[in-house]
């Protein structure tokens, strides 16, 4: 047995399209900037449902490597950032600077992928 | 408003102005902040007929945003000090009238909301005319300097500006739940290139597109004036100019026109030329501002306080911002 058809993605893909093609024209200038308000987050969820997480991970033994923290990586890198620790001319500033591109990359590809030339 | 209100409105308005004879035409909500109300304001006084706005709070009133009072204290000096402001007229500390303090000032005709603003090609008779106006209201804003006994409430000017910001964002991030790596680069970037202090004048401190209000005869107000406080100037062109304010435009001044005319419309009033190192450092403190603002207000509604569909979508801005900090900070796009 498996889950119904169509899944998730579909539904939402097809739930927001219902309501920029058929509602939002119906709708007063307040309420098509709600519209379009849920039309944005129903896009965001989608795309965060469709990525591979495995980045978040993969970032966590990154900053461990770079500042061997165990607990709370993301605390420790923006501490030592902070103290200077990954500054140019540093050891591991472009490591440090390739991290952060990369998450960078990963997170607007969610929420601003027209920043990276998508969507 | 309801018709007690109204009343006691009335005869607040007749002993403000001393017209005995002052009647309230009509009243209606205009779009305003989430901090503040905006009430249209129709009135007869002696024979002629007023349009003004009502300023007052909303129940949700931002910590850090100055008091009514205060604002327009801001008003009246920038209105002496050749500011294009609608003008400040009458305000009322008592809070046993409306329920909270209010002000009333002119009202005056213009766009301003941001996508708009943008598009117009006609603003101010065109793009360069208006961002070279808009760069002369600024100069106009920084005539203003301390010590000002008006201003008071301002408290003394910071001794460095541009180190007080870069401690100011670092105890703003350390209120919140979650560290933020790419924020602290930007910061300590910042930290490491800051320029030495200017002597101190007025910002206005959120002078960027959506706060101007534009006809195609000129500039009709700069709005908003709650955040202002005493700093640098290059704070407000720097905001100005961001890419993050430009409205999706590709126009650098605010989305509006070219940075050159308004770097030139400001150096004409200001009597100096702008220092284009020192906005492009306050370009970058100010995607750092408005992340921490952005990461403040989804905040809120992530405690559940205030639950918000803007205000959640408000958090989902910070990636594109942070991207952008990278960029100005000399990162490569890829490995």
């Amino acid at each position: 047995m498996q889950r119904e058809a169509p899944e998730g993605a579909s539904l939402l893909a097809t739930a927001r399209d219902a309501l920029l093609q058929e509602i939002l024209p119906k709708l007063s200038a307040a309420d098509a900037f709600t519209a379009r308000m849920i039309a944005n987050a129903m896009a965001i969820a989608a795309r965060e449902a469709a990525q591979d997480a495995m980045w978040v991970e993969e970032t966590r033994a990154s900053i461990h490597r770079l500042t061997g923290a165990t607990e709370a990586p993301d605390r420790a890198l923006a501490a030592a950032i902070r103290a200077g620790a990954f500054d140019p001319g540093s050891a591991h500033h472009t490591e440090a600077a390739a991290l952060l591109r990369e998450a960078a990359r990963r997170r607007c590809a969610i929420s601003a992928p027209r920043v990276l030339g998508k969507g | 408003m309801d018709e007690a209100r109204r009343a006691k409105l009335k005869d607040w308005l007749r002993g403000a102005t001393g017209a005995a004879d002052l009647e309230l035409g009509a009243m209606a909500l205009l779009s305003g902040g989430a901090i503040q109300q905006n009430w249209a304001l129709d009135v007869t006084l002696v024979g002629r007929s007023e349009a003004w706005v009502l300023r007052t709070d909303n129940a949700a009133t931002l910590a850090v945003s100055l008091p009514r009072s205060a604002e327009f204290a801001l008003l009246q000096a920038a209105f002496a000090a050749c500011v294009t402001v609608p003008e400040p007229l009458y305000l009322c500390d008592d809070t046993g009238i409306l329920g909270a303090p209010f002000f009333i000032m002119r009202r005056v005709q213009g766009i301003a909301a941001g996508h708009r603003v943008v598009k117009g090609e006609t603003l101010c008779g065109g793009r360069d005319a208006a961002v070279a106006a808009l760069g002369r209201e600024l100069a106009r804003i920084h005539r203003i300097t301390p010590p000002r006994a008006d201003l008071a409430f301002l408290g003394a000017p910071p001794a460095d500006a541009c180190l007080a910001f870069v401690a100011e964002q670092r105890r703003a991030l350390d209120r919140q739940v979650l560290p933020r790596p790419v924020l602290e680069w930007g910061l300590r970037h910042l930290e490491r290139t800051a320029p030495p202090p200017l002597p101190p004048v007025l910002n206005h401190n959120d002078f960027r597109t959506g706060n101007l209000m534009l006809s195609d005869a000129g500039v009709t107000a700069v709005l908003d004036w709650e955040f202002a406080a005493w700093g640098e100037p290059h704070a407000d062109l720097g905001w100005f100019c961001a890419k993050c304010w430009r409205f999706g435009s590709a126009y650098e001044a605010g989305g509006i026109g070219a940075r050159d005319a308004f770097y030139a419309g400001y150096a004409a009033e200001a009597g100096h030329a702008v220092d284009a190192a020192r906005v492009t450092w306050w370009e970058l403190a100010a995607h750092i501002r408005w992340a921490v603002i952005a990461i403040d207000q989804a905040a809120r509604h992530l405690s559940g306080k205030e639950t918000s569909l803007e205000l959640a979508l408000t958090g989902h801005i910070v990636p594109e911002l942070e991207w952008e900090i990278l960029n100005m900070t000399g990162v490569p796009h890829a490995a």
